[in-house]
């Protein structure tokens, strides 16, 4: 692969499937290059043992960065080749020695320079590529030539369908029979009662015998739930408390404070013995039957000896 | 001698019949291609080594012939006073 096959061949490689083998091929074409700027006793054995040594690298990135490798080895080569040899020859034949040195050291710099150049294009062809996305071609499918397709006009649609044809019907005669009842009997004289005489006597209101509920048998004592500070500062107090009870005692929703006592703790203890009394209620009854219900009671807590 | 021709010889004297192409010293050294050839060529031409194509048949063995690299008598002699003088900590 020469210089313009490298290079005409970039533009239209897909980077997705061939970067790797152009990668290769640039790193071959490098080191047959490079070669052959070393010195003749030495190129043709160096360009061999480096394509050898190339094809033993794994991946197109260590291919690569051999090859580049090669270019800096062939420059130190060169380089330490003329530099040994002017000495021993320049006693001798050392005008031609330095000639060929010199030589050397004007092509080295043009190498050089183009040795950076294909570095730094071949580092914005990985940054395109990397910004491209290497995993997707550049152009995925030519989309086939458009056709415009214009929708009839529905102002010049067809007529819509006739309707079907209305049935015939034959008018049918009816025979209509002669009453049977007379129509000259007597008018009934049956009288209809007032409205209020049909009505039955109003009921008199059912009572309910209602008793309220309350704290039952069990329930916690106040002593237990005297708060603590109302019970050093010999605070005391009484509150209201709400609470709705079902028919078997228990609470059904969290007590309330339906009136305060005027102090903060003890309408807090208040709240946590109506609390602690779930269970314990005397429920609501009816005619003697319990019922769910709400009432408030009051809660005194008092210090006592 | 530089360090990166302390770790040439390093690799050469993990075993010193070994037979190493520029591949192998590269595996086994670490040393970027740029620095190992001259230091190959170098010690070469110093007498350290000894070089040979290897004898193969390209086509049937389906890889082109490598350039084998040994350590000679003398070589090994002076690659091992190297590092009985430098120590072999140097390389850790």
């Amino acid at each position: 692969m020469n210089r313009r096959d490298i290079f005409t061949a970039l533009p239209a490689a897909s980077f997705s499937d061939e970067l790797p083998g152009w990668v290769e091929g640039f790193a071959r074409w490098l080191i047959q290059h490079t070669a052959r700027n070393a010195p003749p006793s030495l190129s043709q054995r160096l360009e061999e043992e480096w394509l050898a040594d190339l094809a033993a690298q794994h991946g197109p990135m260590a291919r690569l960065r051999f090859g580049l490798g090669c270019c800096w080895a062939t420059r130190v080569i060169t380089h330490e080749h003329y530099a040994a040899k002017v000495p021993a020859t320049s006693s001798v034949t050392g005008h031609k020695t330095m000639t060929a040195y010199a030589q050397h050291d004007s092509s080295f710099f043009s190498r050089r320079t183009t040795t950076f150049l294909l570095i730094v294009c071949l580092h914005a062809v990985l940054i395109y590529g990397f910004a491209t996305g290497l995993a997707h071609p550049m152009i995925e499918v030519i989309p086939p030539p458009m056709q415009a397709v214009f929708p009839p006009d529905p102002r010049t649609r067809n007529e819509p369908p006739p309707l079907p044809p209305q049935p015939q019907f034959s008018p049918r005669r009816v025979e209509v029979p002669d009453p049977l009842i007379p129509l000259d009997a007597a008018p009934d004289t049956t009288t209809i009662p007032p409205q209020e005489q049909l009505l039955s006597p109003p009921t008199p209101p059912k009572v309910v015998n209602r008793v309220l509920g309350g704290p039952g048998t069990g329930f916690p004592n106040t002593d237990d739930y005297y708060p603590s500070v109302a019970r050093r500062t010999g605070e005391k107090g009484t509150a209201t408390v709400r609470v709705c009870v079902d028919d078997k005692g228990r609470l059904t929703a969290h007590p309330t404070l339906a009136q305060s006592s005027g102090s903060a703790s003890i309408d807090e203890g208040a709240l946590k013995l109506a609390q602690a009394g779930s269970g314990r209620y005397r429920a609501t009854t009816e005619d003697g039957r319990p019922v769910s219900s709400c009432y408030v009671f009051r809660i005194k807590f008092e210090l006592t000896d | 001698m530089s360090l990166q021709t302390l770790r040439v010889l390093e690799a050469f004297l993990e075993d010193p019949t070994d037979e190493l192409s520029g591949a192998d010293v590269y595996k086994r050294s670490g040393i970027a291609s740029g620095t190992l050839y001259p230091i190959l060529l170098r010690l070469e031409s110093a007498g350290w080594f000894v070089s040979r194509w290897e004898a193969i048949d390209p086509a049937s063995a389906g890889r082109p012939r490598r350039r084998l690299y040994r350590l000679t008598p003398s070589g090994l002699s002076r690659a091992s006073e190297v590092f009985a003088s430098f120590g072999k900590g140097v390389l850790a």
